[in-house]
């Protein structure tokens, strides 16, 4: 996946991905079971989560959030998100 | 038609307890017949007459969402949703820790079920459409195994969130790409975002669901939220027969549209992101 983009912006420089609270996580997996994108992976025989895939995380997509009863997880703020694909459009088509 | 009321039942955390108490308000205030979510999981033959016979209004205390998934199963027209933790968000106000309901927590029952007999009670009748819109004509189309994703030509921008945005006259219409609807399969449910409000582009205009998924509409451009598609509350399938005519979501008055189209796609340039999308999954 490392050669995607998301308007036109190389993924990796977006940093858009869900951070587990686990002082609220419960470890339901709700989360990891609806993600069609791997983001997330089972750790310790299936006991712990973590976000092992960061750039498969859809660009300004929160869905995983929506299934989170302890409410246990973030995203970054989407208008700084926002103005950093912009930026670096504008400093690409200066080139 | 009847109402029923189908809520998460509220033992075990404060939002349900707020949940359990807008399902009684909400079956006095509708004379719906309340549904116990136990019983249906357990005895589902119980509520079948009732479910048939009436339109639902769910009531969720979390984002475990247990009342939306066991009315997913069921084959019942859902009618409203309303959920408390995000009621709880807006309001500003934390639940107080007690499972029985305590000052801000009645207030808060109290204020969704205002807003949830406003919004039944709400006039049918849209409001005047801004602009005519006519159904696109020509497509482009992405085959994927078994499946052909089609795209309009002309008229039509994207963004990378797969949602579609057309202008006429100032007014954006806004819905889902064919590639999303397919994605999803049947759509039950569409919530959608208050008329009047204000949204930046990629903020969100609300939710589709299906058995499968809920998928957040990010708006492709910014402007203020004039009309939601009364045809598709009415019924959400149409946004998986006629994605881009009558299946659209949301009007949108727009503000900067100028601005907004540096971040939208044409048409090829969105066909060449589903290709790379369906390749991947």
């Amino acid at each position: 996946m490392a050669d995607t983009t998301f308007m036109g912006v190389p993924r990796e420089k977006i940093p858009w991905f869900p951070t587990i609270d686990y002082d609220k996580c419960t470890f339901c997996m709700e989360c990891d079971a609806f993600c069609p994108h791997r983001v997330f992976e089972r750790r310790e025989n299936g006991t712990r989560l973590v976000v092992a895939n960061p750039t498969n995380c859809v660009v300004f997509c929160r869905a995983c959030a929506k299934t989170c009863g302890p409410d246990a997880l973030s995203f970054p703020n989407k208008p700084e998100i926002i103005a950093l694909i912009k930026q670096v459009r504008e400093r690409e088509s200066a080139k | 038609m009847k109402r029923a009321i189908l809520s998460c039942n509220g033992l075990d955390k404060p939002e349900g307890s707020v949940a359990r108490e807008v399902a009684i308000r909400a079956a006095e205030a509708t004379e719906g017949e309340i549904i116990c979510p136990v019983l249906l999981n357990r005895a589902p033959a119980r509520y079948k007459k009732v479910i048939s016979d009436s339109s639902l209004i769910v009531i969720d205390g979390c984002s475990t969402r247990c009342a939306t998934k066991l009315a997913m199963g069921l084959d019942a027209k859902v009618e409203r949703k309303a959920m408390v933790s995000d009621a709880v968000k807006a309001s500003g106000k934390p639940l107080e820790s007690s499972l029985r309901l305590q000052p801000n927590g009645l207030a808060l029952a109290q204020s969704m079920v205002e807003e949830l007999v406003r919004s039944l009670n709400a006039p049918a009748a849209p409001a005047e459409p801004l602009a005519e819109f006519e159904a696109p004509t020509e497509y482009l189309a992405v085959t994927h195994d078994k499946f052909e994703f089609r795209i309009p030509v002309v008229d039509y921008a994207f963004n990378e969130n797969d949602v579609w945005v057309r202008v006429l006259d100032g007014v954006a219409r806004v819905g889902i790409s064919d590639y999303m609807q397919q994605r999803l399969t049947d759509i039950s449910y569409f919530d959608p975002p208050k008329t009047g409000t204000a949204v930046d582009q990629f903020g969100e205009l609300g939710s589709v669901e299906s058995a499968k998924a809920t998928f957040e509409i990010i708006s492709p451009v910014s402007g203020t939220v004039v009309r939601v598609n009364p045809a598709v509350i009415e019924n959400p399938a149409l946004i998986n027969e006629d994605p881009y005519g009558s299946g659209w979501l949301v009007e949108i008055k727009l503000t900067d549209f100028a601005q907004d189209q540096q971040l939208l796609l044409d048409g090829a340039t969105y066909a060449d992101v589903v290709k790379r999308k369906a390749a991947e999954e």
